[in-house]
């Protein structure tokens, strides 16, 4: 039986017509509307409430809504299926902030002092003067060109598409038998035929820009740097969330969502969409169009490279986790469907395994640590925790889920690192009252990963939770009180934020980020012990990720999220990713470079025994359950403890 | 001395070839370290490492295999307590008869039938230890009428043995046992015969020296009787001779132990100490089911190897006695998630039947990740377990994780109502009051 | 040839930790009992003596069960009705401990009363669980246990989600607390690390780390009392507490031991089979570390306690 659906959003009706048992987020679909469903659709993130004002509905799952909501008609449009002709009322959806405005993605580059076009570009222009055809001189003009690259340019054998076949005809006539051609010199194997890339009529100032871009899929940023190939300089630097959000904030969920019908399809349209209105962005700083750019070197990790390629992703998450290609070929824009030169080369970079991917490989490069003399570690501190050791003799790697809830998400009030975010706080240990800074300095919307970990490390010390993470009712506080999931505290009463209501940290909250802690300690804790090298003699731990910029080393130390030693140890790249593309754009040598740190890293499955569950279990306290691992936060509690345990009545 | 993965990888070519079906030397280095591979697989490994190699991987404790039909195996072992490694080869439970019993046909064909199920694997006994009291060989022939499993020969006298032995071509069997006044004729016939020889002597010194005589008559396979007057001693000397062979690499003693609970005052609690603690051989007096069953359990579980995860078995489980009209849970079968489960709902003090579903002991989120916690497999669950009989309201809870399988579970499970419970344990209780009614 | 015996050099122990007081030690028992010191693994005396042996609890109801096996029912007879009667039965059994285990229908009067009668009973040290339901067990065992203020009972039982109210009457009226964690080393330090934040001295705490039945994860349980007594052995003091283990609970659970009919023909005969379950379970924990082993079955005692009779003989 088919029926009606009838939407209602900003004042707006569309409509739909669905079976008996269609999914109302279907029904939305098919009436052009997009809500929101930051969890993938799994009915776990609550997001894509709507109302239902008249109608028969059912509701498979109402995780989130309390009974009021239901009363008031609210359903899940992800978890509700259509049992008549049914009435929606769709709230304004959540609108993403763009913190990512230029200043705070602009990261400081430098070109490689040892940038040589000529020698380390694998695309290069050429300037050819033909000599017209005649009546005598009857030779076509694929052959004349090549001729011509022959004798000006040195240039044996070169191959050409068939697309840009059907253009060089009229090319070579409109610039007079005076052409300017882009070649691509082969990555790998020297004797393959090098490829035509563009050609325009007239002469091009060998020194004016060749374009080329450096990409980072992230499964929450999406970056691009836009760069001059013969000087290497970037000339802008652009990043945006990556449209696939919508569908799902972790990889898992987006994989999930593209094995649905016409998921893979939506997905690889919507990063595309991205990087496109990100190139577009950064061509017109530089007065450019996206046409001009030939070659293109792309990260990210191994599930959002398989969306982008639109190849089925659902190996990666089921056992044993086999990826479809961990380094695809060359492409160009035109089959991956970038609108830069459709001839422009796209280079996805290698991967090692489904859960370390091109960025990973590509964060090692730019961080060093496959030259490095002495022993280093390369954390990527966000949901996929991703982990590299070694140095130039060796390298090991793993990923551990450690979940979103340092990027606020999984966080009864977690939120993004946008305006409104609570940043940083502090907690008077003799009142519990709190001080926090919010980004932008307005009312707090919400807490983001850096206030998180601060948080919960200010809670910790001063006794509000205890090393478990339960939350002390005994502490004499209205802030601490008994919440929906347990205990709670209230880091800002309503009146203090933008929406009213309490902000607090929850139990909840708090099992979420000491697991996501866990995991990332027991990560690099496993994968140190597996090759035998103790944590205390790392020379070096590099933090990556762009999360890695705002963390406050004392209290990610205090929480165990990251080993107790000298904090001189510890370096923050921000993105090493892009860097790492960029790097592998400018220099052939890096790309191969790039193919030979995936080639020796070493991946560590985890989950194929007990030793990273112990590690976890272990690390799923505060700081730790072996305190002797954390003599300085065992200094910070005893100078504390006095007054905490007056505080909460536990004098003997 | 065991070498780690780092250090075997420095004698290896580090070339990264992929030959030995690992991607990189490192893999396969800490494969090796492991023990998980042989370490012929690399084609282009050094002689010299080759060699350092062999030394770092030869097992302290020597493989000991009893043949017949079956074939037993003791010894290999490389670790003091189980959760450092694991423990290979189960001892194994031999019945003792006597070669002048009346009923011995009747008594071996009895035990040899025992068959008995745990979990999915079907457990026997092992084989018999001959007493030799009679006509050995005449025993041997009816035994062989009615069992095939490998045997022990309980006795000294060389002209029985070498008889009863010649029956036995082909096959493995131990003789029990040679002391330091008469190993030179049992090691010769253990020889002609390749059987496997115990020795038994008063202390490990001189047994020590017993096996080094013996081993220079050319004979490997050895097992050794410790002796002790008591539980306590036998324990210390077990561990000293397990100890001794592992951490100082003592290949005098480096053999499989026998035990003989059947001598022992409280013959069940003996042979479980031999089975926790270092057995390789277990004589056990005569065919007690009500014994044998819990003993094989015993092994079982203390032979498990620990690496795996720590799962619960699954099924259905009974929470404050439910009733019909009781809800259903559905979660996996991975330990800790079990448990919070079972404790919130527990201590709440609402009945409920929680249907723990195999998920390859991973927790709710994994295991969906991973495709081991599915709806098909939820359903199957249910079915196998026959949820529908215990049960008059046919409504299963989901983890709220997974809320996302009700769709398919709604398709799997037509007559069931699913209903999507809370995320976290903790919130059950409160769900359970509220929601489910 | 002289063999040189290896001996492992630990440098930590075992807390010897004192259940009950006497009069003269401010309570009624007529002795109190000491588990813990060791300074080597299990029963190893050629590495070190063992000052202390381990000690067997009965465990009894404050009401007669209704669940409980048959075979239990028959050891005991009438004495379950009445506690007092029952803990005197099973002093007799050769208990050093009775457990008394109260059950959700007991009001905080009644149990009060229940554990005063079971220690007039009873010279024996007590150990006092609650029914396990976090609001119900702090309702009953804060009257107890200020009720019994100096007595030294065992306090039970502690869980990380619920170990707050217990430590504090333990603390406030002298008594000892029982932590109990799932099968996990790591669970088992964490929540003694809760326990003595809270000031609780650690000569007073029983770790219980959980153990499955045979052929019910014992293995699991097994292991991590081994490990636990390795790292206190190694020096870690949060693992250095004396262990308490329940087999008798756990093996009276299984099918193996509750139910006669309808089962295998290959499990033996049922009693026999079931006092197996429960003896061979304790003796792998004894095995593996146990310093307070709980039981059942009054034949169970017997065996387990002349186990470990032959286990102390040097």
């Amino acid at each position: 039986m088919q029926h009606t659906i009838t939407f209602t959003h900003e004042d707006k009706q569309s409509t739909a017509i669905v079976p008996t048992g269609a999914m109302l987020s279907d029904a939305a679909h098919l009436a052009g509307l997009d809500i929101g469903q930051p969890c993938g659709g799994q009915g776990r993130c609550g997001r894509c409430a709507v109302q239902v004002t008249d109608g028969n509905v059912r509701r498979r799952s109402t995780l989130r809504l309390s009974p009021d909501d239901i009363e008031q008609g609210y359903a899940l449009a992800c978890q509700t299926v259509v049992e008549g002709d049914v009435a929606i009322h769709v709230p304004p959806q959540e609108k993403i902030e763009r913190r990512l405005t230029t200043d705070r993605v602009v990261a400081e580059v430098t070109v490689p002092a040892d940038y040589e076009y000529l020698q380390d570009q694998t695309v290069r222009r050429v300037h050819l003067r033909l000599s017209p055809p005649t009546m005598e001189d009857q030779t076509d003009d694929w052959s004349r060109l090549q001729t011509g690259l022959r004798l000006q340019a040195n240039v044996n054998k070169v191959n050409v598409s068939l697309a840009l076949l059907q253009t060089i005809g009229d090319v070579l006539r409109a610039g007079e038998w005076d052409v300017t051609a882009v070649l691509e010199y082969p990555l790998e194997h020297l004797e393959q035929p090098l490829r035509l890339v563009s050609l325009q009529p007239h002469h091009v100032d060998e020194y004016s820009p060749l374009w080329g871009c450096a990409i980072d899929i992230g499964t929450t940023t999406v970056s691009v740097w836009l760069v001059d190939l013969v000087s290497g300089g970037v000339r802008a630097q652009v990043a945006e969330y990556n449209g696939q959000i919508a569908r799902g904030e972790d990889v898992i969920s987006r994989i999930m969502y593209a094995s649905k019908k016409g998921g893979g399809q939506e997905l690889r349209q919507r990063v595309l969409d991205t990087i496109n209105e990100l190139l577009e962005t950064a061509c017109k700083r530089v007065k450019a169009k996206p046409e001009d750019v030939v070659k293109a070197t792309i990260a990210g990790n191994s599930t959002m490279i398989h969306l982008l390629l639109g190849i089925p992703a659902s190996n990666i998450r089921l056992s044993p986790f086999i990826t479809a290609v961990n380094h695809p070929p060359l492409m160009t824009a035109r089959e991956v469907g970038i609108n830069a030169h459709p001839e422009a080369s796209v280079d996805c970079l290698p991967g090692v395994a489904s859960y370390v991917g091109a960025d990973i490989t590509a964060g090692v490069l730019s961080s060093g640590l496959d030259t490095a003399e002495n022993v280093t570690l390369f954390l990527d501190v966000g949901t996929n925790g991703e982990t590299v050791l070694g140095n130039r003799d060796w390298l090991v790697t793993c990923a551990c889920s450690a979940g979103p809830a340092f990027e606020g998400a999984g966080v009864v009030n977690g939120m993004r690192a946008t305006t409104g975010a609570i940043e940083e706080v502090w907690i008077n240990s003799e009142t519990f009252e709190p001080t926090y800074r919010v980004i932008g300095a307005g009312k707090p919307k919400g807490i983001c990963g850096s206030g998180l970990i601060s948080l919960l490390s200010e809670a910790f010390i001063t006794g509000i939770i205890d090393k478990a993470g339960n939350v002390n009712l005994m502490a004499s506080s209205s802030r601490v009180r008994e919440g929906a999931h347990g205990g709670e505290y209230v880091v800002a009463w309503g009146e203090e934020s933008e929406s009213g209501a309490d902000i607090v940290l929850s139990r909840v909250d708090v099992d979420n980020l000491l697991r996501a802690k866990a995991a990332i300690y027991a990560g690099f804790t496993v994968l140190a012990d597996t090759v035998g090298v103790p944590l205390e003699t790392m020379d070096k731990v590099l933090i990556g990720g762009s999360f890695g910029k705002y963390i406050n080393i004392e209290k990610a130390v205090q929480i165990g999220l990251l080993p107790d030693m000298d904090w001189s140890r510890f370096e923050f790249l921000g993105n090493t990713a892009v860097k790492g593309a960029y790097y592998a754009l400018l220099d052939w040598k890096k790309r191969e470079r790039i193919t030979e740190i995936a080639k020796r890293m070493t991946y560590i499955e985890l989950s194929a025994d007990n030793s990273f569950y112990e590690a976890f279990t272990s690390a799923l306290f505060l700081p730790h359950t072996d305190m002797s691992k954390f003599p300085s936060v065992a200094v910070a509690l005893s100078s504390k403890v006095k007054g905490r345990r007056s505080n909460v009545g536990m004098t003997e | 001395m065991a070498l780690s993965g780092i250090q075997i990888y420095k004698m290896l070519p580090q070339t990264n070839c992929k030959e030995c079906g690992f991607p990189t030397c490192l893999a396969f280095a800490m494969k090796l370290a492991a023990k998980q591979v042989e370490l012929s697989a690399c084609p282009y490994v050094s002689d010299e490492s080759k060699k350092q190699l062999a030394e770092s991987a030869a097992p302290p404790i020597r493989l000991v295999t009893l043949k017949a039909s079956s074939e037993i195996k003791a010894g290999n072992e490389v670790v003091m307590f189980r959760h450092e490694k694991t423990f290979y080869n189960k001892p194994g439970l031999f019945i003792r008869v006597k070669a002048s019993d009346p009923d011995l046909a009747k008594k071996v064909a009895t035990a040899d039938a025992y068959k008995v199920n745990y979990v999915g694997m079907d457990f026997t006994i092992d084989g018999f230890a001959v007493e030799a009291d009679g006509e050995l060989a005449a025993a041997i022939k009816t035994i062989r009428t009615v069992s095939k499993r490998p045997l022990i020969l309980m006795t000294k006298d060389t002209t029985l043995l070498d008889s009863a032995l010649s029956l036995l071509a082909g096959e493995s069997a131990l003789i029990y046992a040679a002391e330091s006044s008469d190993y030179e004729p049992l090691a010769d016939l253990a020889k002609k015969h390749k059987a496997a020889l115990a020795v038994k002597a008063d202390s490990l010194d001189t047994l020590a020296d017993l096996t080094q005589k013996i081993q220079a008559k050319g004979l490997e396979d050895m097992v050794l009787d410790l002796g002790g007057k008591n539980m306590s001693e036998w324990l210390a000397r077990s561990t000293q001779v397990r100890k001794l062979a592992i951490k100082s690499n003592l290949r005098a003693l480096g053999y499989p132990v026998i035990a003989f609970p059947c001598d022992a005052k409280d013959e069940g609690i003996a042979a479980a100490q031999a089975i926790a603690k270092y057995a390789g051989f277990v004589v056990l007096s005569e065919f007690k089911p009500e014994l044998l069953y819990p003993l094989l359990v015993l092994r079982e579980n203390i032979y498990t190897d620990p690496q795996k995860p720590i799962q619960v078995q699954p099924g259905i489980y009974e929470i404050n006695s439910p009733k019909p009209d009781s809800a259903v849970l559905v979660t996996t079968n991975f330990s800790i998630t079990y448990f919070s489960v079972a404790n919130e709902v527990e201590g709440s003090g609402l009945p409920a039947w929680l249907v723990v579903t195999d998920a390859e002991g991973m927790s709710v989120l994994t295991a969906w990740a991973a495709g081991k916690f599915d709806a098909e497999r939820i359903a199957k669950s249910i079915k196998s377990f026959d949820v529908a009989s215990k049960v008059s309201r046919k409504r299963i809870v989901l983890p709220g994780h997974v809320a996302v399988l009700s769709g398919e579970l709604e398709e799997e499970l037509p007559d069931w109502e699913i209903r999507v419970g809370p995320r976290e344990a903790v919130d059950l209780p409160a769900f359970m009051k509220q929601a489910l009614n | 040839m002289p063999i040189e015996i290896p001996k492992d050099k630990w440098t930590g122990s075992i807390r010897a930790v004192t259940i009950g007081a006497t009069s003269a030690e401010g309570g009624t028992r007529a002795k109190s009992i000491t588990v813990g010191g060791q300074t080597s693994m299990p029963y190893l005396h050629y590495e070190a003596p063992m000052p202390n042996k381990p000690v067997i609890a009965i465990e009894i109801k404050s009401r007669k069960p209704d669940d409980w096996s048959p075979l239990l029912a028959d050891a005991w007879g009438e004495a379950m009705a009445d506690p007092a009667q029952w803990a005197k039965k099973a002093e007799e059994a050769g208990a050093d401990l009775i457990v008394v285990a109260l059950t959700l229908a007991d009001s905080p009067e009644d149990a009060v009363r229940v554990i005063k009668s079971v220690l007039s009973g009873t010279g024996l040290p007590l150990i006092v669980w609650g029914p396990g339901q976090a609001e119900k067990d702090n309702e009953l065992l804060v009257p107890i246990s200020e009720a019994t203020k100096g007595e030294k009972i065992v306090l039970g039982i502690c869980e990380d989600k619920n170990y707050r109210t217990i430590v504090a009457t333990a603390m406030a009226n002298g008594h000892l607390v029982q932590a109990r964690t799932p099968m996990d080393v790591n669970l088992s330090k964490q929540l003694n690390i809760l326990i003595s934040d809270m000031g609780m001295s650690k000569d007073r705490i029983l770790m219980d780390p959980t153990t499955g039945a045979l052929g019910y994860g014992i293995e699991y349980g097994y292991s991590v009392m081994e490990r636990l007594r390795l790292a206190a052995l190694q020096g870690d003091a949060m693992t250095q507490l004396p262990m308490i283990v329940t087999p008798g609970f756990e093996a009276w659970k299984t099918k193996e031991s509750k139910v006669g009919e309808g089962v295998p023909e290959g499990w033996g005969d049922w009693k026999a089979r079931a006092i197996n379950w429960e003896t061979l379970t304790a003796i792998a924990l004894v095995e593996s570390g146990a310093d307070v082993v709980v039981l059942r079955h009054p034949e169970s005692v017997k065996r387990v306690k002349s186990a470990i009779e032959e286990l102390v003989a040097v």
